[in-house]
């Protein structure tokens, strides 16, 4: 079910950078120790500048010293962002979040400012660091789906993209600010390049391992990382726990499925059989990683089953509504009514929170 | 005939000149040995450089002078020449009947004749007359000068007075005050977050407090594995901490060391004079340990200090009676009480109480040394008894883990921290033993010292002292610790130091040069050696900072220093939480019994700690093999990696929390 082209966003953001004589004798001594103590005291004192100005610059094995610049410096702790108390209200519209102009209209639409972004990034581009500041400043996450369209997930696997990995990540705990990352999400579908066709289980998830523990060994913890297949309807052959990393490696589930006419519609039947077979191996949270409903009359139902689905269940930590026209016009501004109810919906305080203060 | 020739320059009075055997290092006085009968002094006397014989004498008109009349070089008499009655007096020239030369210009008592500071007055029959001047001339010849015309008065043997004074009390009190206050600079520019040890016995401290005043329980028995009583200092500590924080803690192990240094003046004062005092004052003020010792909120401080005090009181007390001795008793054992190592220097006590009472009542010294043992001996007894510490001595001192640092290393690094400061007191000792006299005042000579015996003695304990702790971890092979021990050693080597550096420098400060850079080299070292040592471990800031969220009063935690986080966390944790990284125990959930690696290995697969914090440093074999269990361990996350920079280079903290 390829239900969009992926298009990517912000290839030019760059990573961030940024006697007579006894008595003669005495008072030589005198002047000397004076002297010798000046000297050392100035020394002691200019050593004390030195370490204020640039603590860490030199090669010198001076004591470290707790010093006031250190204050903002330690990494960012994502652990209240795993499981928050509210839910996620996530978008992905065009050119967010490197502009916030769709997401702010958006907002202006539905009532809510969304706390998660997601964006589209290919495998080779630089990170986009602006993308997350802007997003951050107006208390939402971004998520970026990394997609490898022109690297073998193999050669992943087998360390041929390390440096880039490895800038990668730097820029990523340089930043540091919470960011999510999603490796080639809808890997059980047969329509990626990353897809069934193309590479195996093992293959899969030995990238994903090599890509986490690259991130791990460069310090980059401010990342969440999003295990996203598809739901499971149109590919029910492909079993995905060959696919799982496994928990060490991965923090959210994230469900990629839509509400399309032709289907039943009901929460459980587009999203419970993915669930219920993702239970049998993991129970970390879930996140609708990337959903909308089709235009058409069912459309005002479809978001009223997505909000209380998502409501409903505990381990479900939000969505993401797919606000593009690709393939259908998944936009909400479509269907006027469908927005009237999604907004009415979007109203509960359940819904949404400022990422920079969980609660 | 002048009084004095123009070209007389005087020589430094020599004070030493008869005194016992000369030369070496720590006999600079400046002269060469002297032999009693040069013979260059026997033989003719060379004219001072730059002395112009008159040569061509220009002769007044009317005066003849015998034709060639020269003054022969080194005064021989030319033959035919007849001094001085048989001076052939030119015509029409009287010299006057009676005329006599001053007879050996009179040279105070003390001085010595020297025929290279006074050339013209010899005392030698043979001697030339001196030469016609137009004085001699034109002045009109008394009659008969019965009396010299002058009196070199009297003088005193010394011009000065070698009893103490009031101004050179508050002079030395004046330089004592500069070493303290380089002593205070030197500890106060430290800065590092609380190092394990410092951690530990205040957090324990606290905890004893609570259990003092509320009756809290004690998380751990901290009396089984302290080597100290957590009943002292720790809780003195605490009680500081509480109101000033570690800063407040440190500065009370400055107060200590502070006061370490002026006792240390004090009865090094007693037992040379004010010169030593300073001297080895000066120098105990800037080695590592002192310095270290002196921002560092352990029980060292405050041991070394009642040692110091327990020493000064042996020393004040020399001429006391017999049993004042006892004074030092209590705070000997409080000192072994704060810290038990401090047993090995009260050996070293109790012989100074028979040296330092020596020289005032011989025999009854004996009596007071047999005493000082008895009372030291009789409390530390009841000490051990009445409390509950003997397991703690046993543990951490006396049947310690023996080590796997070799011989070679601990000497190295204890020569490197205390060599030399110990060689000085090695050269004093050597130096006191040759000569006694500790005076530039020639009445020194004669005051009675101690015979060579009683100074080889007193050298040998207070130098052997500092030897104590070196050889005693060279035994247990281990350099923990080891830096803070040499410190306690020189204390005793101190005053010998001080000998040293006097005797270096000599008499008058005749080469201040030697001892300035004899100091300079020991500060230099002093100051390097602390900024490494207070740099060894890792600033623990940021770290608090990150788990101060993940901790509360029910997790399990493990660290490889769980000190730091129970200290700077003890509003929210308990040390009965926290696991370290060197010994485990752990049954699993299946019910097996594991130790060692595989009890980490273990509990870390069932999830149990709820945090880990490991630094890399304490103990780097188990941190790699927690850190091995940790990756890819579905319990656990990494929360932050969190580089720093130590002595030794670079390294970082990892910081696992447990998700699931």
């Amino acid at each position: 079910m390829r239900l969009k082209e992926r298009f990517c966003v912000a290839r030019t953001a760059g990573t961030t950078r940024t006697a007579g004589k006894a008595r003669v004798a005495r008072t030589t001594l005198a002047a000397c120790l004076a002297g010798v103590l000046a000297l050392s005291g100035c020394s002691l004192l200019g050593d004390d500048g030195d370490d204020g100005g640039s603590s860490a610059s030199g090669g010198r094995t001076a004591a470290p010293r707790a010093g006031a610049s250190a204050a903002a410096d330690i990494p960012y702790d994502v652990t209240p962002l795993l499981k928050p108390a509210k839910k996620y209200f996530g978008v992905a519209v065009p050119g967010a979040p490197t502009s916030m102009k769709s997401v702010d209209a958006y907002t202006g639409r539905t009532g809510k400012q969304p706390n998660l972004i997601e964006y589209y990034a290919g495998w080779g581009d630089g990170f986009d660091a602006t993308g997350v500041r802007n997003a951050w400043a107006e208390g939402a996450l971004t998520l970026m789906s990394w997609e490898p369209f022109d690297t073998p997930v193999a050669d992943i696997a087998a360390g041929k993209s390390d440096a880039y990995i490895k800038e990668y990540a730097t820029a990523v705990r340089k930043l540091n600010l919470p960011v999510v990352i999603d490796f080639a999400d809808e890997f059980n579908g047969h329509w990626e390049k990353w897809g069934t066709n193309h590479v195996t289980p093992a293959q899969y998830v030995a990238a994903w391992r090599h890509i986490h523990q690259t991130f791990v060994d460069a310090g980059a913890t401010n990342v969440i990382w999003s295990w996203s297949p598809n739901i499971v309807n149109p590919v029910k052959d492909v079993q995905l726990k060959p696919y799982y990393p496994g928990d060490a490696y991965v923090d959210w589930v994230g469900l990629i499925g839509y509400f399309t006419t032709g289907e039943d519609n009901a929460f459980d039947s587009v999203f419970g059989p993915t669930r219920d077979r993702i239970r049998t191996f993991t129970k970390k949270p879930m996140l609708l990683l990337e959903t909308a409903a089709m235009p058409g009359e069912r459309r005002r139902a479809d978001i009223r089953n997505l909000f209380a689905g998502v409501e409903d269940d505990d381990d479900m930590l939000g969505f993401v509504w797919f606000n593009h026209k690709k393939r259908a016009d998944w936009r909400l501004e479509a269907s006027p009514l469908a927005l009237k109810e999604f907004k009415r919906l979007a109203a509960d305080d359940r819904f949404g929170f400022d990422v920079r203060k969980p609660s | 005939m002048t009084s004095r020739p123009e070209y007389y320059v005087p020589q430094p009075y020599d004070p030493y000149a008869d005194d016992e055997p000369q030369g070496g290092w720590f006999n600079s006085d400046g002269y060469l040995p002297r032999q009693p009968h040069d013979p260059h002094a026997s033989q003719g006397h060379e004219i001072p450089q730059g002395y112009e014989v008159p040569q061509g004498y220009e002769v007044p008109q009317g005066y003849e002078v015998p034709q060639g009349y020269e003054v022969p070089q080194g005064y021989e008499v030319p033959q035919g020449y007849e001094v001085p009655q048989g001076y052939e007096v030119p015509q029409g020239y009287e010299v006057p009947q009676g005329y006599e030369i001053p007879q050996g210009y009179e040279v105070p008592q003390g001085y010595d004749y020297d025929p290279r500071t006074y050339p013209y007055q010899q005392p030698d029959d043979q001697q030339p007359d001196d030469q016609q001047t137009f004085a001699l001339r034109t002045v009109a010849e008394p009659d008969a000068p019965a009396e010299p015309a002058y009196h070199v008065p009297e003088s005193p043997e010394v011009g000065w007075d070698m009893a103490a004074s009031r101004r050179r009390a508050w002079v030395s009190r004046a330089v004592l005050l500069c070493v303290l206050a380089v002593q205070a600079v030197l500890s106060l520019r430290l800065a590092n977050t609380a190092f394990q040890d410092e951690a530990l016995y205040l957090a324990a401290g606290h905890a004893e407090l609570q259990h003092l005043l509320h009756g809290t329980p004690l998380p751990i028995n901290y009396a089984s594995y302290f080597s100290g009583s957590p009943q002292l200092y720790p809780v003195l500590a605490a009680v500081v901490d509480k109101r000033f924080g570690l800063t407040g803690a440190r500065l009370l192990s400055l107060a200590f060391m502070l006061g370490t240094t002026t006792l240390l003046y004090s009865f090094t004062r007693r037992l040379f004079n004010e010169r030593a005092a300073l001297a080895g004052a000066a120098l105990f003020a800037v080695v590592q340990s002192t310095v270290v010792m002196g921002y560092f909120a352990t029980y060292d401080a405050a041991a070394v200090f009642l040692l110091a005090l327990a020493t000064w009181i042996v020393v004040r007390t020399d001429r006391a009676p017999v049993a004042a001795v006892l004074l030092a008793a209590p705070v000997a054992v409080l000192a072994v009480g704060v810290k038990y190592a401090a047993a090995l220097y009260l050996p070293t006590i109790v012989v100074l109480a028979l040296l330092t009472g020596w020289p005032h009542k011989g025999g009854r010294a004996y009596l007071r040394m047999l005493l000082l043992a008895l009372g030291i001996g009789g409390l530390l007894a009841v000490g051990m008894y009445s409390t509950d510490l003997l397991a703690g001595v046993r543990q951490t001192t006396t049947d310690r883990d023996h080590g796997s640092d070799s011989a070679v290393f601990l000497l190295q690094r204890s020569a490197e921290w205390g060599g030399l400061m110990f060689l000085t007191a090695v050269g004093g000792a050597i130096s006191y033993v040759r000569r006694s006299r500790m005076n530039e005042s020639p009445l020194a000579q004669r005051l009675g010292t101690p015979g060579w015996r009683w100074r080889a003695l007193l050298g040998l304990v207070l130098c052997g002292t500092a030897l104590l702790a070196p050889a005693y971890q060279v035994h247990l092979g281990t350099v923990v610790s080891l830096f803070k021990h040499v410190g306690f050693g020189l204390l005793f080597a101190a005053p010998m130091a001080g000998v040293g550096v006097t005797r270096l420098i000599g008499a008058h400060f005749r080469y201040p040069q030697l001892g300035i850079m004899l100091w300079t080299a020991t500060l230099c070292l002093g100051i390097s050696q602390a900024d490494w040592r207070f740099g060894v471990w890792p600033d623990s800031s940021k770290m608090i900072r990150v788990i101060d969220s993940h901790v509360d009063r029910k997790g399990h935690y493990l660290a490889s220093t769980p000190e730091v986080p129970v200290y700077y966390l003890r509003d929210k944790t308990s040390h009965r939480q926290w696991q370290g990284v060197f010994a485990l125990e752990y049954t699993d959930k299946k019910g097996r019994y594991h130790s060692g690696d595989a009890a980490y290995r273990a509990a870390l697969r069932d999830g149990e700690f709820d945090l880990i914090v490991l630094d890399g440093l304490t103990n780097p074999r188990v941190d790699a093999v927690v850190a091995d269990a940790v990756k890819g361990n579905p319990h656990y996350r990494l929360l932050a990696d969190l580089p720093f920079r130590n002595s030794s280079g670079t390294g970082h903290y990892r910081i696992w929390t447990k998700t699931s």
